[in-house]
């Protein structure tokens, strides 16, 4: 529940007690004393602030705006005026005195959502009327002050109750926003772990059919193009492995993973690095990678691996002693250029990326 | 074979120098003094030397900037041998005035090399300084041509002018004069040194770069 919901529910409450308090209660008082025209005006602009009040809450307001609860304000104070100086001397708070009440729950109607605007205006209203009670000076002291007393500390509990629903409605409102977010939230990081494990599944591609193929024994390891398969395989799970490491420099991170598995192998492997580190997506890092790593897992003898950085560009090269195969790329790079060609007995494979 | 080519060796590293020593005797350049001071190339028969081979980290944390300084600027042909490939290090002692820069990666062949270039007072660009100017993204940078820049980047990722020759479709003395040009471009910027002065001023006698080209 919200703040505007405490409010519209309490203004809809309030309009019904203020309408039964004023038919109810007042009205026969008013007609059985025969007051005089002061009295019945003040009850005319009461009903007209009445009629705006429930009209505003009948089109689903809650909050008055302050340009509509100023001038209503004014209107139930000069209404409080009004009466009371109708009232004949001595009469106020005693039987005849049909306003007090009603003005108290009428300023508590225009003025619910605004506590400070509504103590000020009720302490003028009891201040006007007491004021006109000591000017007439014949009245009961006694009774001025327990209704009086009774009067306010009614209405001033209501607006107690009305804060107390508020402060509860918000708290509640806060428990469920962070229900809310704790839920959104383990939903991410599922989604995440699925999208994490999708990835991993997706780079698998080789490794998946020559496992199987292996455990089927459609393949075996004593044959060149399996020991080549499996050879491309170590270097792109190592890769991999390696991709999700937190390292100031991930792609320098991922060729040296590749390097060192080309190194078990017995290639002997230089690495070389020149310009400065540059950030590169996840994505384009594979892709600038895959072209090595396949060069490097077929490559026998020596290999020259080279990370070079310009203002411009990137550009991974591998040149080694050719082997009698390369294998093939089976995903098309989209964002780098790879070129690989044999020359002088060396293949070399290089993949650029631009930066810009 | 023997020339006229004699070599002063700086590094702290006894294995260092007795490496080297053996790598430039084998190849007739004679090792006339060795050290792990720089005051061993200032006097003696390290004064002599024609080419000075210098390693950067002589036991201090900071590289051996100003021994290097000292060196170049009263006319000596220093080739800088160190273990780090940092590139602004390496950059940094181009412009100073080193005819070479070489990692202890690279081999005996590559060193051998640049000591026999830097008597000739001539430049000698191994793979990993072609790597370092390739990635040179210094505002002060010269212009390269791209096809200058290609042969840069092939050099350095394939360690083979005959590969880089072919790849391009150039011969081996194109590869090297490119080499060659770049090296004048980078020894026209910054600081004054006679080695630098030297290497543009024999490029522009020979025909190699034109004064518009720097």
């Amino acid at each position: 529940m919200t703040d505007h919901a405490v409010f519209a529910t309490t203004r809809r409450v309030l309009v019904v007690v203020v309408f039964a308090v004023q038919l109810v209660l007042t009205l026969p008082s008013l007609v059985e004393r025969g007051h005089g025209p002061a009295a019945w005006t003040a009850y005319a602009l009461l009903t007209a602030v009445l009629g705006v009040v429930a009209g505003h809450v009948a089109a689903g307001g809650a909050a008055l705006p302050v340009v509509v609860a100023a001038p209503l304000t004014a209107l139930v104070l000069t209404s409080s005026v009004l009466a009371a100086v109708a009232l004949p001397g001595g009469a106020s708070f005693g039987p005849a005195d049909w306003a007090f009440g009603l003005v108290g729950w009428y300023l508590l109607l225009v003025l619910v959502d605004r506590p400070k605007a509504l103590v000020t205006a009720l302490a003028a209203h009891v201040c006007l009327c007491a004021g006109w009670f000591a000017h007439a000076g014949n009245g009961d002291v006694g009774t001025a002050g327990v209704v009086i007393l009774s009067g306010t500390s009614f209405q001033v509990s209501i607006l107690v109750i009305t804060r107390v629903l508020l402060r509860d409605a918000r708290l509640a409102a806060e428990a469920a926003a962070e229900r809310d977010a704790a839920r959104t939230r383990a939903a991410l990081a599922r989604q995440r772990e699925q999208d994490l494990r999708a990835g991993f599944e997706g780079q698998l591609g080789a490794l998946l059919p020559l496992l199987a193929d292996l455990a089927d024994e459609v393949v075996g390891v004593d044959d060149e193009a399996t020991r080549l398969r499996c050879s491309v395989a170590a270097v792109q799970l190592r890769r991999l492995f390696a991709e999700n490491d937190d390292v100031p420099d991930p792609l320098l991170h991922e060729l040296t993973a590749c390097v060192d598995v080309a190194e078990r192998r017995g290639v002997v492997v230089s690495l070389a690095v020149s310009g400065t580190a540059t950030a590169v997506p996840t994505e384009v890092r594979r892709e600038l990678v895959a072209p090595m790593a396949r060069a490097l897992a077929a490559a026998s003898g020596r290999a020259k691996v080279s990370l070079l950085r310009t203002a411009t560009e990137v550009r991974v090269a591998v040149v080694a002693d050719a082997p009698e195969t390369v294998p093939d790329n089976p995903d098309a790079p989209v964002s780098v250029a790879v070129e690989t060609s044999v020359h002088s007995g060396l293949v070399r494979s290089e993949a650029r990326w631009r930066t810009t | 074979m023997a020339d006229d080519v004699t070599a002063v060796v700086v590094d702290d590293h006894p294995v260092v120098r007795a490496g080297v020593g053996h790598w430039l005797s084998s190849e007739g350049i004679a090792l006339v003094a060795s050290g792990e001071d720089p005051e061993v190339a200032w006097t003696g028969p390290g004064a002599e030397a024609s080419v000075v081979v210098l390693d950067l980290h002589l036991g201090g944390v900071a590289p051996a900037l100003a021994a290097l300084r000292r060196l170049v600027e009263d006319g000596r042909r220093v080739v800088v041998y160190s273990m780090r490939a940092d590139d602004e290090v390496v950059l940094q002692c181009l412009e100073i005035g080193a005819l070479s820069y070489l990692t202890k990666a690279e081999g005996a062949e590559h060193l051998v090399q640049a000591v026999r270039a830097a008597a000739a007072g001539q430049s000698y660009t191994p793979p990993a300084l072609a790597g370092a100017l390739a990635g040179d993204s210094s505002e002060t940078r010269p212009a390269l041509s791209p096809r200058e820049t290609e042969v840069l980047v092939e050099w350095f990722q394939s360690e083979s002018k005959e590969f880089v020759a072919q790849r391009l479709n150039i011969t081996l003395s194109t590869v090297n004069s490119h080499l060659e040009r770049i090296r004048v471009k980078y020894a026209a910027i910054g600081r004054q040194a006679p080695t630098k002065a030297a290497l543009v001023a024999r490029a522009i006698q020979d025909g190699l770069i034109g004064l518009d080209d720097l």
